[in-house]
């Protein structure tokens, strides 16, 4: 018999490696407030004033960063901020986002600010929505949500899954930015879950408790889990809207091949964004999540370079509506050639 | 009667200064400075983008962040309260600062006298203990820019003088409960 084992393809584990991906980021988010608290530590010079509690973050923080430093309180600088707006040696990246509500909260365009959030703009040009999918530390805990929501509903309880306009974030992207301008404060990082979650961690570990950012952040883990699957992200994340239009005509896409999908809609199951692989259906709002790839029974869904998806390819053609189709196209010849 | 002097005394104050009258009703009920180098008030509302990368930085930890209390406007915008914490004027935040809210400032003592203008300290001199005839001193000992913003009279009195940044560490220091000298913050 011939060996069965299908070939390894890369693309059917690239979610898994966005998956360590997502916890990477969110674990630099924890680790972050510890290292500033160590460094303050070592400024200070103080190990035998420390409580117990304080010895043992510096203790654990000293093991950590040892092989890497000499000079933590200095060196340690190296890495600073969330994904809201980080330092990494000396280089500044921002979000869009961030550029976007700075701007229109000072009604002026502040060039220093904005060459930071350049890069992130450039790679969403090309990638789409991947920070969405690949880097938000809320799409952490908000796909550990929608999956703690199928734990729910296989033992029998309801959860919700109501759909909505997904253009409604654009409409939250456009007031966030306008009450900015008029307020002349950046209101939209109040609306924005990175933003919250980054900062908010930095505040339980290192200052001493949660802000009220914590408040909305729940809010929009029980609108996701009561009200719609990823609500927040689908329909009202200002910072998603201008992913997606930034990403509009990305060159990455995500392609269905016609000849080996067999209509099996695993992948419109497994899309978080509610979007349909099966037919085609990924647009703008599509994050290159690899979610649907890595379902793909028959590895009919492949990445491409295109500035536009392709045309809608009708029903697969291992699936039952086009095998049907096709021996009623023959049996409709063969009564032709029998007419004659 | 007394109300009604006091009401008809507000009315004209409205219609002859409502400028200052706008200015006291915009008055925040909480003395906080801001981050030194920050830029003036509503600019630097304007230009702070929440990204907390200023606290994060602070080797003192003296930089923490506006829930609501001081307006939605100042929502997760970094203060320092001098009494609780003050600052070292190391400017770390103002290199790590990705939108120029916090201003880069050179770390030498012309440039942050030149630049830095968080407040200016004041001393009361009914609580200080040196005016008061018994010597004291601490505040002029935990100043960072010695007999540059502060000089010591008889009895070690503390003259706060006009390049005082308010960095705080004074009022932080005093030893004096309430504290006998106090930054008066300048928004700009």
């Amino acid at each position: 018999m011939a060996d069965k084992r299908p070939a390894f393809l890369v693309r059917r584990h690239l979610n898994k490696l966005r998956w360590v991906s997502l916890t990477l980021v969110f674990a630099m988010l924890i680790l972050l407030p510890y290292l500033h608290i160590y460094q303050s530590f070592e400024a200070a010079h103080a190990y035998d004033l420390l409580a117990q509690s304080e010895k043992r973050i510096f203790d654990v923080m000293e093991t950590l960063t040892a092989p890497f430093t000499d000079d933590p309180e200095e060196d340690l600088d190296f890495i600073k901020g969330t994904t809201w707006s980080g330092t990494f040696w000396g280089f500044k990246l921002s979000d869009p986002l961030a550029a976007a509500g700075q701007a229109a909260a000072g009604l002026n365009l502040h060039w220093p600010f904005l060459i930071t959030a350049l890069i992130p703009v450039l790679l969403t040009a090309l990638l789409g929505r991947f920070y969405c999918g690949w880097i938000c530390p809320a799409t952490f805990i908000y796909e550990l949500n929608s999956n703690f929501a199928s734990w729910l509903r296989w033992a029998g309880i309801k959860t919700g899954n109501r759909q909505f306009d997904k253009r409604i974030k654009y409409a939250v992207l456009v007031m966030g930015i306008l009450l900015s301008g008029v307020t002349g404060s950046v209101l939209v990082a109040g609306v924005y879950p990175p933003a919250i979650l980054g900062r908010e961690l930095y505040y339980a570990i290192a200052l001493g408790g949660f802000g009220s950012g914590i408040i909305f952040f729940l809010a929009t883990l029980l609108f996701d889990l009561l009200v719609a699957r990823r609500g927040f992200c689908r329909y009202l994340c200002p910072g998603g809207a201008l992913y997606s239009l930034i990403g509009r005509y990305r060159l990455l896409r995500i392609r269905r091949d016609v000849k080996t999908c067999n209509d099996c809609a695993k992948c419109d199951v497994a899309c978080e964004f509610g979007l349909r692989p099966m037919s085609d259906g990924f647009g703008q709002e599509c994050n290159n999540c690899t979610a649907c790839i890595a379902a793909c029974p028959t590895d009919a869904l492949s990445f491409t370079l295109q500035p536009v998806d392709g045309p809608a390819q009708g029903p697969g053609h291992l699936g039952r509506h086009f095998r049907r189709a096709q021996t009623d196209a023959n049996a409709d010849t063969r009564t032709e050639v029998h007419g004659t | 009667m007394e109300r009604r002097n006091f009401l008809m005394s507000m009315v004209a104050a409205a219609t002859l200064a409502p400028q200052e009258v706008r200015a006291a009703l915009h008055r925040p009920s909480i003395r906080y400075l801001r981050p030194p180098g920050s830029l003036a008030e509503e600019d630097f509302l304007a230009t702070c983008i929440n990204c907390g990368q200023c606290s994060e930085v602070c080797p003192n930890r003296c930089i923490n962040y506006f829930g609501f209390e001081n307006g939605l406007k100042s929502l997760d915008t970094p203060y320092i309260i001098p009494r609780e914490k003050g600052c070292i004027l190391c400017m770390k935040c103002g290199d790590v600062c990705p939108t120029g809210a916090i201003k880069k400032v050179e770390r030498t003592a012309e440039a942050i006298i030149e630049n830095v203008k968080m407040g200016h300290a004041r001393v009361d001199e009914q609580l200080c203990l040196s005016f008061q005839g018994k010597t004291c001193g601490v505040c002029y000992r935990a100043c960072p820019l010695q007999d540059v913003a502060i000089k010591v009279g008889r009895l070690e009195q503390p003259h706060v003088q006009e390049s005082c940044v308010g960095c705080g560490l004074c009022e932080r220091s005093c030893i004096q409960m309430p504290q006998a000298i106090r930054v008066i913050p300048d928004y700009g």
